[in-house]
């Protein structure tokens, strides 16, 4: 049916590009479960990452350096906006932050057009070689990215699970008042999260440039496929998010091999279907009232 | 008189309205009044029932669209195009309303903002041979004149759409003033005890969905009749934030809070991009200052003291 060499390297692609929204999509769904506010500037770091990376590699020639850059200012980014902005609004309600955050989204874009321009950029990618893989040639900057999130994936996983800081925040995502009593200082625990998340957040973005160009709008582009990812995995569950990311980017991805335009949808049809059977997405937590 | 109260308020801010229609340039005046139906159905929603939604063009694009099928492709009268722009709105709410008015509240928000995006796609690519894609659909000179009020002419259509605006703020305040009215409240307040009481949170929002997305795919109607074209652009990521910037500018469930804060927004959209081109900046951050200096907008916060200046006047 589909050539074996356009599966191979669409299922890369997939691969790839799941990682790249596992990456933003972490920040989301911690953010979400610690805190319980749906942070939707995590899209503004992913473009701050993108255009540092850009300025950066165009100065000095080297796009890791350029991403290095690019997380790290992302990173102080969201320490100040959390300082700021969300310190002051965690009690309220979910809607209302939502509606802060995308005011900072569209804020920030506005800034990155004003800085940088409407004039989408090309990043230069680092390693132009390709691999032979079962008979297909496969882009090794593609495979790197997949590495990269997966060992973003363990660095999680072994900080939440092997770190007190890391403990503290999965017992906040169960409980912030029983944390609270407990005697930790949850605002700081807050503030780690959210500066974790958006370094994430300007790390894909970072990793995703060489890929595409960086235009102001590439955060409102790429949005629809972060809440479809965040959506499908369950907002909370680092484990759901690594598992719809990669299914959103197969999907994506193979799809678009099928019929090209249906793949936009397709995550759409199958966020709404995993809706049908479970409410709260995949690995979702329980209904809340809040 | 009893009836005279009821309409006192309504007839007050269209009369400001067509007061502004006497001083300033048409075109302004008839954005205002659609876009403060557009707006009206998302303040509801989030007002009265408690639903954000950041997906209300999808609705707008149904509406538009619908209309712009019938006129660029079977008939020739704008108001029968209305009526399917209207009619496509309740079947596209009733489609996916049963699912989305299940789900939680910022489930609520994403989801319907994936469909704005999905319609945005469907409209721009897949769709394409039907809808001319990025090009829109052009039938300005399908549409033909109308007796009595001809709607394919500005000013007449400033009349219709000034009637219709009537007509719609005066469905509003009614559903205000009735049983549904109050359940909308009370299942935004607190659904357990609407439960009890022995109501159906699920049958009040989807009720509310569908009249305010109808709403919605009305004030798309209005536009695609107004402009004489669509384009897939009115349901794109950037504009999804519009009708929510706009809510919370005017004041969130407020009944005229809506007009308030289209009128607030067209004009500093109009200012604001003569003085500096970039004015996405400026909406982002003045989005952020409302929100952190109080959620109530400019109506919210003026309408209780103007209640007390007229209540203290009478005693």
């Amino acid at each position: 049916m589909i050539d074996t060499q356009l599966l191979i390297s669409g299922v890369i692609f997939g691969l790839s590009i799941g990682s790249i929204f596992f990456l933003m999509a972490i920040g989301l769904s911690l953010c979400f479960g610690l805190m319980r506010i749906i942070s939707l500037d995590q899209l503004l770091y992913y473009s701050v990452g993108a255009y540092i990376t850009y300025t950066i590699s165009v100065t000095t020639g080297s796009m890791w350096l350029g991403a290095l850059g690019g997380l790290v200012v992302a990173g102080i980014l969201s320490f100040a906006v959390e300082r700021f902005i969300f310190l002051r609004i965690y009690e309220r309600d979910i809607a209302f932050t939502m509606i802060t955050s995308f005011g900072i989204l569209i804020g920030g874009v506005g800034v990155i057009k004003a800085i940088w321009g409407l004039v989408p950029r090309p990043v230069p990618m680092p390693i132009m070689a390709q691999i032979n893989i079962m008979g297909t040639e496969i882009p090794v900057y593609r495979l790197i990215v997949v590495v990269i999130a997966a060992l973003v994936y363990a660095g999680i996983w072994l900080f939440l699970n092997r770190t007190i800081t890391g403990k503290a925040i999965r017992a906040g995502i169960e409980d912030v008042e029983h944390v609270e009593g407990l005697g930790i200082n949850v605002y700081r625990l807050f503030t780690i999260t959210f500066i974790i998340a958006g370094t994430l957040s300007g790390l894909s973005g970072g990793l995703h440039a060489p890929l595409i160009m960086v235009d102001p709008q590439m955060g409102l582009e790429v949005m629809p496929f972060i809440f479809m990812v965040v959506i499908i995995g369950g907002l909370g569950s680092i484990k759901g998010t690594l598992i719809s990311a990669l299914i959103v980017g197969q999907v994506v991805s193979i799809g678009s091999l099928i019929y090209a335009p249906l793949a936009q949808m397709a995550p759409f049809a199958i966020m709404l279907l995993i809706l049908l059977i479970k409410p709260t997405g995949l690995y979702g937590s329980k209904l809340l009232k809040r | 008189m009893n009836i005279f109260r009821w309409w006192r308020g309504i007839l007050f801010a269209f009369f400001l309205l067509a007061l502004i229609r006497v001083f300033l340039p048409l075109p302004f005046s008839n954005e205002i009044i659609i876009f403060s139906i557009y707006v009206m159905g998302c303040s509801f929603l989030l007002g009265k029932v408690g639903f954000i939604s950041f997906g209300q063009p999808a609705y707008l694009a149904t509406g538009a669209y619908a209309t712009a099928f019938y006129l660029f492709y079977f008939g020739t009268n704008p108001y029968i195009g209305i009526l399917i722009g209207i009619a496509a709105g309740i079947i596209m709410s009733l489609i996916v309303g049963p699912l989305f008015v299940r789900l939680r509240s910022d489930y609520f928000a994403l989801v319907n903002l994936a469909l704005a995006v999905i319609i945005f796609y469907m409209m721009q690519k897949v769709l394409a041979p039907i809808t001319q894609g990025d090009n829109g659909l052009w039938f300005l000179t399908n549409m033909k004149s109308t007796p009595i009020l001809d709607i394919t002419k500005p000013k007449e259509f400033y009349l219709f759409a000034f009637l219709v605006g009537l007509a719609v703020w005066a469905f509003y305040k009614y559903l205000n003033d009735t049983l549904y009215g109050a359940c909308c409240l009370a299942s935004k307040i607190n659904e357990d005890k609407v439960n009890f009481l022995g109501y159906s949170n699920f049958r009040i929002r989807l009720m509310a969905f569908v009249i305010a997305n109808t709403t919605t795919a009305l004030a798309g109607s209005l536009y695609a009749i107004y402009l004489g074209f669509v384009s897939p652009e009115m349901t794109s990521a950037h504009r999804a934030a519009d009708p929510v910037v706009v809510t919370i500018l005017g004041g969130v469930g407020t009944l005229y809070g809506p007009l308030v804060g289209s009128v607030a927004f067209t004009g500093m959209k109009d200012l604001i991009s003569n003085l500096i081109g970039n004015w996405e900046l400026f909406i982002g951050f003045l989005l952020v200052f409302i929100m952190l200096a109080g959620e109530k907008g400019i109506w919210g916060s003026l309408e209780p003291r103007l209640k007390k200046v007229f209540s203290g006047k009478r005693a």
